[in-house]
């Protein structure tokens, strides 16, 4: 079975509370992302704790992005 | 696919057998939500544990005395569990859970049935509860990284 990444969505600034989703793909620095209605970019990638099974376990840090 | 082989990506039951998947999905039941309902209320008594299937939640901590504004503290999006807290220790809902996306599908599942197949399968219960405290741990740490 392919890698399911659990990701801890942290944002930068403001008081967006982050989200925490399954993703199918690996994010990458500088890839847009959307946590509900609101789109992102991803600034900071670290892994929040080893892989246990199919599970890969990462805190990305993102930042809004200004339309 | 079929409800056991899409259980097999929910982290909660990571390490299960196929045939433990099988009894997990028997006690499943499905709904979907539209954007506003409120999923689990803060104070109330819990009786289930969620799955997401598909969509996004907020949890948010409902004003108190001791704290007056309520807030949200994270959102929830596909494959992550809720109303966790209440099913293993009992107590009243520690937050609200309402739906934010346009709908949300989740999967219920009900504490009694759910014990009761920890209890009676040694091994089920043992991977569910280990993994139930891992993702515990994943929230906590969510909520380190938040405030720093």
């Amino acid at each position: 079975m392919a890698m399911i990444y659990k990701v801890s969505y942290v944002v930068q600034g403001g008081d967006h509370p982050g989200a925490i989703v399954n993703e199918d793909e690996k994010p990458e620095l500088g890839k847009k992302v959307m946590l509900g209605s609101n789109e992102f970019e991803v600034v900071e990638i670290v892994d929040l704790m080893p892989a246990r099974g199919d599970f890969s376990f990462l805190h990305v840090t993102v930042k809004a992005i200004e339309h | 696919m079929t409800l056991s082989e899409t259980l097999s990506q929910v982290e909660l039951f990571e390490g299960l057998e196929p045939e433990e998947l099988d009894q997990i999905a028997s006690i499943c039941e499905e709904r979907t939500l539209e954007t506003g309902h409120v999923v689990a209320k803060q104070g109330d008594v819990g009786d289930e544990l969620f799955l997401i299937w598909e969509g996004l939640v907020e949890v948010v901590h409902e004003e108190t005395p001791e704290d007056p504004a309520p807030r949200t503290v994270v959102n929830l999006g596909q494959g992550q569990v809720f109303g966790e807290m209440a099913l293993v220790d009992y107590g009243p809902r520690s937050a609200t859970v309402r739906v934010i996306s346009e709908t949300v599908t989740l999967q219920a599942i009900p504490r009694d049935a759910f014990l009761e197949m920890c209890n009676s399968h040694n091994h089920l219960g043992y991977v569910v509860m280990r993994n139930m405290a891992a993702d515990l741990s994943f929230k906590l740490r969510h909520q380190h990284l938040i405030g720093r």
